[in-house]
Parts: structure tokens; C-alpha cells; sequence
């Protein structure tokens, strides 16, 4: 999963990083309302992490901004947004829901609970009641990051796990190679030009062929199940 | 439990007052009823003697009775009609005529009026004499009997004071509807001042009667003063909130990333920024304390002469070494002396909070100075540096800048302290720059307090 942090204090959007990283999410800070906009302009996020107390103006202009954006384009309107700061009146809270945030947590918070809230968003977007996903007689669940099959757990590699889960999340779609970079990677990551490749060839060959499907030319896939 | 009641406190007054002077009227109107009536009945006595002197008597036989025929009704011709007796005397006291129910009275009775006590047993009779003159050949008396006079008087005073009796009730009703029609507009001003909900910030209207516009302007400046000091503690909490739960977050997230299997680069960085988000949360509990302090020593009021320009030396002294290490210059310009009656610890902890924000806000290579001027006492912080990038405060209203080290708070918090140290002092605290932004003053301005 692809977050954007904006964060105008260092300290924490540091903290932030290595705490999501750990979770295999690939985390990019801004930390004013300015480099928040350019950063959404420029890439899809799959979640947005928005204190309000920024450097140059409210976070909650970010957020005005990012509802208001036309559909089918960047920014992604649709984009799940969480405020965390340090308000915790109940005014506060009102009117950033009210504004269109899905969630609000107020800092200091648990990582824990920052993560599940994040997971729950992500489920919600992607129209998911289950917190695991499963396909034929695998199972996989997000919060532990683990892969069982048949009950019996598959050995993944925290990135090969990414890759999948980018994959299931998004299915039946095909996504092209720089779409599952875009969603795993931040600005600051440097990655080996066959870096998916390698991935999708280590998954099939721990799952089976049969997961994972290429079509030639525009990407890779993860089909839908035929009905039993 | 029973409270005092203006409406009945003015009512009893009222209705009290009006009773007494009912109460005096009504006496006055019995006792002057009574007393002309005497003097009526008198009137009828020497009347009735001037009336006889005129008539020959002798010869008229004694019956019949005028007072046994004043008791038949068909005789009976006013409420007023009263039986007088009447007796005549020749010269030599001999009994001519005697008319009436009346006792026999003294033949030597004086000319005029009297009340005489005669007849078995003795009974009170108002009896008037008189001689035919010049010659003094007849003598005529005529009697009254005092109770049927008294009864005649009473009745009359009764008469007289019988419209005040209904008047009382009808007087009081009237006077307590008036009060409490008086009372209206006080009833409703204390309606509204029940119904006022301070917080809301609403102003209160009143009556517009001008005897009201000193309380009810009053009470708006109250709810003015009450509801501005809540929106400083509002934002003075705002600030803390901020501040406070800023370090704790990002130790919240450091800790936890040390969880997991960190990289010795990534141990060592958490441990840092630990160790610094620590600094940070310990300074806003400094300057918490300060605050506290502020309140309390507002609270003791112990002001005492204290030279503003020997503080201001003493406490740059102390930063020399501090600005050296950061890069800074630090200047103090003072006038030759500055006394006045201040709290020297409140003071101390502002000038503190500026210098220690100049030095932890500005880069490195800036100049930071120290005025202290008189007329009014103010202390000045200036610098030519650029802050790392300006931020609304939460709700404070103050400039506030990003924390670039663990040194450097959240300027909200700390102007806060500054703005309270100076409502404590009586004085105002400014932040000026300058139009290009390249300089920036911070002045506490001191009032006078004793």
C-alpha cells in the first residue's frame, strides 16, 4: 500500500516511515499543504496520513481540496484519508469527518491502532467486510502478513507478500509492472529494474502457476475464481 | 426554603402604610363624627329651649308623653328623631310643665350646658337651662339622655367611616397590582440574567429603562471578560495539547519501531530521536511550570522593586556560552537604569522563553539583541534571522514555528508564558517584523502594579 504522510514535524513523520515501512507500506512524507498537493497531483496513494497543523496552512485544506478533485484523474477523490493531530476537541473532530475524512486519531496514538485503522480504510475502499482474503485453498491475512494453504502456513518474503496482496487487492484488474512499483515503492527507494519480475517468478513458484497470471505486454493479474 | 420576595417586601410596606394612614383617617373620621353630633344634639337642645321660652306652657297637661309617643312607629318620622324632655319653672322654682321621660332635674341648675347625673339609679343626661330674660319670670330645661345621644353620635361617626372600610380592600388590591405591574420590567431583567447561558457568549438586553443600564451593562462586560478568558484558556489549552502530544507521538512511534528487528542504523536513529522527543516533552513542562508559577505569583501578588536593566544583564550572561555554541550574537542594549515594581522571577522566565526561541528558531550566523527601554518598562528580543517556516497556531493566534531540534518548542507555547507574565504586569506583549520579514521583535511592555 502506497501512504502519503503529511507531516510537518520531522520527528514523527520519521517515527511514521519506520513504523508503516514496517508493515510493508511504502510511506512518502510532505510536510505542508503545498508539497501535500504535489505529491498528490503526481502519484495515486492508496491512503493519506493528514496532520492538521501545518507548516504553511490546515492540513483540513488539503483535505477540501483533495474532495473537491474531478474524478478519473489525479488526485483521486476517492482516496481514504486519516487525520492524525494533536486537536482532540470534539469540534475538531466534527467538522474534519464532516469534510470528508474517514477517519481521525488523535496523537499520541498507538501504532497498532494507526495500522489496523489503516487496514480497516483499506478494506472499506476496496468494498471488503473480511480482514483476510482468500483465493481457491490459500488464505491470506493482511494484519498478520502471512500466507496458509490449506492451513498449512507459505513461506513469503515481506516484498513478495507485498506484491501479492497488491495483486488481490486489486483483482480481477491487470496491473502493469509500474503500477505495483507505484504502490510499493516511495520516491526514496531505489529499485532494480526487474525487481517485479523476480518477485512475481519467486510467487509462483511458492504458490503454484495458477495465482498469478501474465498478459503479455500489459501486466499481471490475479483472476477471480470461478464460481463453485 | 423560603427566600425574601422584593414583590412581598414592597407589597408589605405598601399595604402597611396604606393601612395606617386607612387606620388614621378612619379614628379621625369616628371621633369628629361623634363630636359633631354632640354638637348637634346641642344644638337641638337649645333650640328647643329658645322655642318653649317663646310659647305659654302653663296649662298644657303633662300628657301625652312625647318620648312614649316618639317610641310608636307612626310618630316615628327620622332615624335621627330623638326624645328630648323638657321642663318649665316659674321664678320661685314652682313646677309649671314637665314634658318628656326625663327625671326630674334641679331647679337650681346653671344656665347652659351640662351633663348631669339624676333619677334612680343615677343616669347621665345632657341638660341645657335657660331664663326667659330680662325679667327671669320662667326657666326652661331640656334633657337628652347621653346614651341616646352617644347612640346618635356612633351612629353618625359610623356613618362617616363606613366608605373606608370597603375602600381597604379595594385600595389593597389595586396597590398590589400596580406593584407588581411596577415590578414588571425588574421581573424580567432578573428572567433574563436566570435565563442567560454565560457561555454562549450572548449579551444581555434588558428593559430599556435607564435605571437598569448600569447593571445590565455590567453584566455584559462581565460575560465580555468571562468569555474572553475562556477563549485564552481554550487556546492556552489548544497550545499545550499541541505541544505536548507532539513529542509524546513521536515517541509513541520511536519506541515502538525498536519493537521489531531494527536495523543498528535505524536502533540508533529511534534511540536519537527518543532521547530528543524527551527534551522536547520535558520543555513544555518547563514552560507549564512557568505558567503555573505566573498564576500563582499574579495570586500572591508580591511585586517588589526590581531593576529591569540588572535582570536583563544577568540573564543574557547566562546565554553567552549558548550563543557562542549555536552560531549566534547576543547584545544587550539597556538604558543606564530601569526600576519599577515587578515580580523579578515571572520576569526572568519571559526573557528566558525569547531568548531561548531566538536562539533555537534562527540559523546560525544570526544576530540576536536584548533592549531594555523605560517609559513605559519594556524588555525587547530582536532578531535578524529568518525563522525555519511560520505556521498558524492552533487556535492561539500566535506565529508559531516548526521544531527543528529537540531544543526547539513550538513557539505557541512559550508566547503564551510571555503574554501571561505581561497581563500579570499589567502590560501587553507584541511580536513586530519587519515589512521584508528579514527581522522580527519580540517586546513585553510593563505596566504598573503595586
Amino acid at each position: 500500500m502506497r501512504v502519503l504522510a503529511i507531516e510537518d514535524d520531522e520527528s514523527i513523520a520519521h517515527g511514521l516511515c519506520m513504523a508503516l515501512r514496517r508493515e510493508g507500506w511504502a510511506v512518502d512524507v510532505a510536510p505542508s499543504v503545498a508539497a501535500a498537493w504535489s505529491a498528490l497531483c503526481a502519484e495515486p496513494f492508496d491512503m493519506v496520513l493528514l496532520d492538521l497543523g501545518l507548516a504553511d496552512g490546515d492540513g483540513a485544506e488539503v483535505l477540501r481540496r483533495l474532495r473537491q478533485a474531478p474524478a478519473n484523474g489525479l488526485p483521486d477523490a476517492a482516496t481514504p484519508v486519516l487525520i492524525m493531530t494533536a486537536r482532540d476537541q470534539i469540534a475538531s473532530r466534527i467538522s474534519g469527518l464532516d469534510l470528508g475524512a474517514d477517519d481521525y486519531l488523535t496523537k499520541p496514538f498507538d501504532v497498532g491502532e494507526l495500522a489496523a485503522r489503516m487496514r480497516a480504510l483499506r478494506r472499506r475502499a476496496a468494498g471488503r467486510a473480511q480482514p483476510t482474503l482468500s483465493f481457491g485453498e490459500y488464505q491470506i491475512d493482511p494484519a498478520a502478513r502471512t500466507v496458509s494453504r490449506a492451513g498449512q502456513a507459505v513461506d513469503l518474503s515481506s516484498r513478495e507478500f507485498d506484491v501479492l496482496m497488491v495483486l488481490m487487492e486489486a483483482r480481477p484488474r491487470v496491473l502493469s509492472r509500474q503500477q505495483i512499483e507505484t504502490s510499493l515503492y516511495s520516491w526514496d527507494r531505489l529499485l532494480g529494474s526487474n525487481a517485479i519480475e523476480v518477485h512475481i517468478h519467486r510467487l509462483r513458484k511458492k504458490l503454484g502457476d495458477g495465482v498469478v497470471q501474465t498478459m503479455r505486454g500489459v501486466g499481471y493479474f490475479v483472476p477471480v475464481e470461478a464460481a463453485a | 426554603m423560603w427566600r425574601p420576595s422584593l414583590l412581598r417586601h414592597l407589597l408589605a410596606w405598601s399595604l402597611g402604610t396604606v393601612l395606617l394612614v386607612w387606620a388614621t383617617f378612619v379614628l379621625i373620621g369616628f371621633y369628629t363624627g361623634a363630636q359633631e353630633a354632640d354638637e348637634v344634639t346641642d344644638g337641638h337642645l337649645a333650640s328647643v329651649a329658645s322655642l318653649m321660652l317663646t310659647q305659654r306652657l302653663q296649662g298644657v297637661s303633662v300628657p301625652p308623653d312625647a318620648a312614649a309617643l316618639g317610641g310608636r312607629l307612626e310618630l316615628k318620622a327620622h332615624d335621627y328623631q330623638q326624645s328630648l324632655s323638657v321642663v318649665e319653672w316659674s321664678a320661685d322654682g314652682r313646677l309649671l310643665v314637665r314634658i318628656g321621660e326625663a327625671p326630674l332635674a334641679s331647679f337650681n341648675q346653671a344656665e347652659g350646658f351640662e351633663t348631669v347625673m339624676i333619677g334612680t339609679p343615677p343616669t347621665p343626661w345632657r341638660v341645657f337651662s335657660r331664663w326667659d330674660r330680662p325679667d327671669q319670670q320662667r326657666k326652661i330645661t331640656v334633657l337628652l339622655s347621653v346614651a341616646e345621644r352617644d347612640e346618635l353620635a356612633y351612629d353618625i361617626a359610623a356613618q362617616v367611616a363606613m366608605p373606608g372600610l370597603w375602600l381597604l380592600p379595594v385600595v389593597a388590591l389595586v396597590l398590589t397590582l400596580a406593584v407588581r405591574r411596577g415590578l414588571r420590567p425588574m421581573l424580567d431583567l432578573s428572567q433574563q440574567v436566570e435565563r442567560l447561558e454565560i457561555k454562549r457568549n450572548v449579551s444581555l438586553r434588558g428593559p430599556p429603562h435607564q435605571e437598569f443600564k448600569p447593571v445590565v451593562s455590567s453584566i455584559n462586560t462581565l460575560i465580555e471578560r468571562y468569555n474572553a478568558a475562556l477563549d485564552r484558556e481554550r487556546a492556552l489549552a489548544s497550545e499545550v495539547a499541541h505541544e505536548l502530544r507532539t513529542p509524546l507521538a513521536s515517541l509513541s512511534l520511536h519506541a515502538a519501531s525498536l519493537r521489531g528487528n531494527p536495523t543498528e542504523l535505524e536502533r540508533t536513529q529511534a534511540l536519537q530521536r527518543i532521547e530528543q522527543d524527551a527534551v522536547r516533552a520535558g520543555n513544555v513542562l518547563t514552560q507549564l511550570l512557568s505558567l503555573a508559577r505566573a498564576s500563582r505569583a499574579e495570586l500572591a501578588g508580591a511585586a517588589q522593586p526590581t531593576d529591569l536593566v540588572q535582570l536583563a544583564r544577568s540573564v543574557a550572561a547566562e546565554y553567552g556560552q549558548a550563543a557562542h555554541a549555536s552560531g549566534h550574537t547576543l547584545a544587550l542594549e539597556a538604558v543606564p537604569t530601569c526600576s519599577l515594581n515587578a515580580h523579578p522571577l515571572l520576569l526572568e522566565i519571559a526573557l528566558r522563553n525569547l531568548i531561548d526561541n531566538a536562539l533555537a528558531h534562527t540559523p546560525r550566523g544570526t544576530a540576536v539583541q536584548v533592549k531594555v527601554s523605560d517609559e513605559p518598562p519594556t524588555i525587547e528580543v530582536c532578531d535578524n534571522g529568518q525563522v525555519s517556516g511560520e505556521v498558524s497556531g492552533q487556535g492561539s493566534g500566535h506565529p508559531q514555528v516548526a521544531a527543528s531540534s529537540a531544543k526547539a518548542l513550538g513557539l505557541g507555547l512559550g508566547h503564551q508564558v510571555v503574554g501571561r507574565v505581561a497581563l500579570v504586569h499589567n502590560g501587553r506583549f507584541d511580536i513586530l517584523q519587519s515589512a521584508d520579514g528579514s527581522s522580527t521583535c519580540y517586546k513585553l511592555i510593563l505596566g504598573r502594579i503595586h
